[in-house]
């Protein structure tokens, strides 16, 4: 009863329920716009909503974050301009899609299985929050560590026509990740002694240039070619459509819950390794991946909804948050005068119960919201390109600038678009590069904690590793997946059949 | 709520124009030195809206990350000293010296309001075979190198209750490096570290919620809102001569700021300190509030430098001196 009452407060206040539509709305073009975060709009909202009684503000936040995730596709199917890192798989099949004149469909499926994503995770928070916070937060350095590794053999599906491509491009990724001073020991790492190097490089802003810049530098070869005629048909996916996909959309959700869970990973890490299950479990594709495949839009999309669910798993049950949002939404529970912890859940369970419901809202929202106005979104990919690559510009600099109000991201995003462009030309995929950055200090700094916790003997590592279940599980995928791509594999496989 | 919104980002928008005659009379900048969901920005985000309402201005918080909190601190440092541009940080800057981090401290800057102190406290994993701090020694003492400390990297809250720790009793222990107290706790509650030392405020909900078992409160006297959590006094009494030692959170402007402005500012914190809601957030995160400003601030700032950094350099955690720059050896 104290449950449905709970649930109840956010579906009868007309206000709440205002706040949640209103919020989602605003964080699906948050989210839409390159450079402007969800963190930065929550952490905005923290002051903006002070005075406010804590389910307002928390509605308006809520709204803002299911909203924002989603939003990212927008911009990365349209322009090949990922909104936010979590939507950098779904520019990879979305973006050629919009090519081929299927934006508008593209950004139908898109929406459905957000929404089929985010439900799911919605529901294991509601259902299995304890039993999932005390699984994630189990997870050890070196557990992290494989979990990097698996994202990092993505590059092999990344690659395109050639592998060592692939992996030069890969490796120079971690390298870009690895610039800054190094957390752990506060020690300058490639920053040949200048204070702008210090704080890394802006991988937003990497990524901004990297895809948004190149891709219209690219464009510029072919500047009077005539825009491809969208085909504005179906924007709603059938069901035969979605239910073919279903299956993958389940497995992808339940990734992305989970990863979503872990204390140490998000959204974009959940979509990149849920974008690799998909290239593995889809034997015969109607389109490859990579050059339009639907499976390369649902995976990434449910699995970076479906993270949302799952980053409030350790907050509501641990107070220790899933990702960066959460982490600013428990500061706001403090001002608001609550206490997040292990406590929250048997003091205030209604706090619980309002934040599911809410989240439910506003995923509702977030369907309808993203199935309007897309035929006239997709008029945007109709433009001249002569007007169109104006545009890109204009946003990849007002998106790198607002990354951090510094002018030198902006320099770093054109810098690094340029870089793109050149590797482009030279038939490097950028998809390695971008996926480097972002698992490089995942990786490095869980390499290290687990040496050192291990009194940096590779054996007891090894030890370690074999004799727990998550690790030993992980590790044989990572061998598993690693040795299936080699020919020794094949040789095994076929002496047998023979 | 739908008009008292727009009402709002109307107001936000007439704030912006210089209405006003006197300081402040357009929008001050807030640079928060560390990341959105930390203990600074949350204090930081807590007491302005109550600063703003003495003040009688809008104050925009910025979090300007990175560097250990010195790119923030450096942007404040190269705005004009108006009083437009404020800084929140925490104790970081007062060893960037001796870590080589910057060249700059708050010997650049003035003192608006020490607001708090943070309580050091030493936890430990739930299944951790010590219960109490004398154990631990004894346990580390048969078991060289098997326990695992949670650390933050030299200069932060672990590194120096360590070298308090080992200027007493020297202890054979790993270190594990995370990226703050927040993953480390995280880490210590999953079992991946036994022994964090963390801020009080960090570890409180964990300890009320059994997650995770205290070991020591690094103060002289016990906590309000754990008070069956032993001091580390009063298992080992030597320790009395380095304490009380913390964390603090303060709020700062550019050095050479009109003598008016400071006046005002230090007079809306300190008002803000005082107000109750803010009082039940410092107390219920376990900080102590100092609300300190002028003469007493700048002997506190002093004296913390002194201490702490005197107690890394004879750890050996620091790349220079303290005497290099003037720091007496307290």
């Amino acid at each position: 009863m104290d449950v449905l009452q709970s649930l109840l407060i956010p579906i009868i206040d007309l206000k709440l329920l205002g706040l949640i539509a209103l919020g989602t709305f605003a964080g699906i073009y948050v989210g839409a716009i390159p450079g402007l975060s969800v963190t930065m709009a929550v952490s905005i909202l923290i002051s903006f909503t002070f005075s406010w009684e804590v389910y307002p503000a928390l509605a308006l936040m809520i709204g803002i974050y299911m909203g924002g995730v989603y939003g990212g596709s927008r911009t990365a199917i349209l322009l090949n301009i990922p909104g936010a890192p979590a939507a950098i798989a779904t520019a990879l099949d979305g973006y050629p899609l919009a090519q081929k004149g299927l934006a508008g469909e593209a950004i139908g499926i898109v929406t459905v299985v957000s929404f089929i994503g985010g439900f799911i995770g919605i529901l294991a928070l509601a259902l299995f929050a304890p039993l999932l916070a005390d699984f994630a937060i189990r997870f050890q350095p070196r557990d992290y560590m494989l979990l990097a590794v698996l994202g990092i053999l993505l590059v092999g599906s990344l690659s395109g026509d050639s592998l060592v491509k692939g992996i030069f491009a890969g490796a120079l990724g971690i390298g870009l990740g690895s610039v800054g001073m190094d957390p752990l020991t506060y020690t300058e790492r490639f920053t040949f002694g200048t204070d702008a190097l210090r704080s890394g490089v802006s991988f937003v802003a990497v990524m901004i240039g990297m895809f948004g810049i190149s891709e219209g530098l690219m464009q510029l070869h072919t500047v009077n070619t005539a825009a491809v005629k969208q085909k504005i048909g179906r924007i709603i996916p059938s069901w035969p459509l979605v239910r073919k996909h279903l299956p993958l959309g389940l497995q992808t959700s339940s990734i992305g819950t989970v990863i979503g869970a872990l204390p140490g990973t998000g959204g974009d890490i959940a979509a990149l390794i849920a974008y690799d299950h998909a290239t593995r479990v889809t034997r015969n594709p109607e389109v490859p991946f990579g050059k339009g495949a639907i499976e390369g839009l649902v995976a990434p999309e449910t699995a970076n909804n479906a993270a949302v669910g799952g980053a409030f798993i350790p907050m509501l049950t641990l107070g220790i948050p899933g990702d960066a949002v959460t982490a600013i939404m428990i500061g706001a529970l403090f001002i608001h005068g609550l206490n997040p912890g292990p406590m929250l859940m048997v003091e205030q369970p209604d706090m619980f119960w309002f934040i599911v419901s809410a989240l439910g809202l506003a995923n509702v929202f977030m369907l309808i919201f993203g199935l309007t106005g897309i035929k006239m979104f997709v008029k945007i990919v109709e433009m001249p390109r002569a007007m169109l690559l104006p545009v890109i510009l204009l946003l990849s600099i007002v998106g790198a600038y607002a990354v951090s109000n510094s002018l030198a991201d902006v320099y770093w995003m054109l810098g690094f678009g340029v870089f793109g462009y050149f590797l482009k030309l030279y038939g490097y995929p950028l998809g390695p590069v971008i996926l480097g950055v972002i698992l490089s200090r995942l990786l490095d700094d869980n390499w290290r904690r687990a040496i050192i916790s291990d009194q940096e003997s590779l054996w007891m590592l090894l030890k370690g590793t074999l004799a727990s279940p998550l690790s030993l599980v992980l590790f044989v995928s990572v061998v598993l997946i690693f040795v299936s791509k080699t020919p020794l594999w094949g040789m095994i496989f076929r002496k047998k059949a023979g | 709520m739908l008009k008292s919104v727009i009402g709002a980002v109307v107001a936000l928008g007439l704030g912006a124009l210089p209405v006003l005659a006197d300081y402040p009379e357009k929008e001050i900048q807030g640079i928060i030195q560390w990341g959105a969901g930390g203990s600074t920005d949350t204090v930081a985000r807590a007491i302005t809206p109550h600063a703003e309402a003495a003040l009688g201005g809008n104050i925009v918080m910025q979090n300007v990350t990175g560097g250990v909190g010195a790119i923030g601190l450096n942007q404040v440092a190269d705005a004009e000293a108006d009083g437009y541009s404020i800084l929140f940080g925490a104790e970081n800057p007062l060893l960037y010296k001796v870590m080589k981090l910057g060249d700059k401290d708050y010997s650049d800057f003035v003192a608006i309001n020490i607001i708090a102190r943070g309580v050091p406290i030493l936890v430990a994993n739930v299944d951790a075979p010590f219960d109490t701090f004398p154990e631990m020694v004894e346990y580390v003492n048969a078991n060289p190198r098997a326990v695992k400390f949670g650390s933050t990297g030299p200069g932060g809250l672990p590194s120096v209750v360590t070298a308090m720790i080992n200027s007493k009793t020297p202890l054979d222990v790993t270190f594990v490096p995370y990226d703050g107290d927040g993953p480390a706790l995280t880490a210590l509650q999953g079992g991946a570290i036994d022994v964090m030392p963390a801020v009080l405020g960090a570890a409180i909900e964990g300890i009320k919620g059994g997650t995770m078992k205290p070991l020591a409160l690094f103060d002289i006297e016990a906590s309000p809102q754990l008070p069956d959590v032993p001091t580390i006094v009063s298992t080992n009494p030597e320790f009395e001569e380095m304490l009380p030692w913390g964390p603090f959170f303060g709020v700062f402007v550019k050095q050479g700021t009109p003598d008016d402005v400071v006046t005002k500012l230090t007079a809306a914190y300190a008002e803000a300190a005082k107000n109750p809601d803010f009082e039940a957030l410092i107390d219920g995160r376990g900080f102590k509030m100092l609300s300190l400003s002028g003469a007493e601030a700048d002997t506190f700032l002093s004296e913390w430098q002194a201490t702490t950094s005197w107690l890394i350099h004879d750890a050996g955690l620091t790349k220079a001196s303290p005497e290099e720059f003037g720091i007496a050896k307290p």
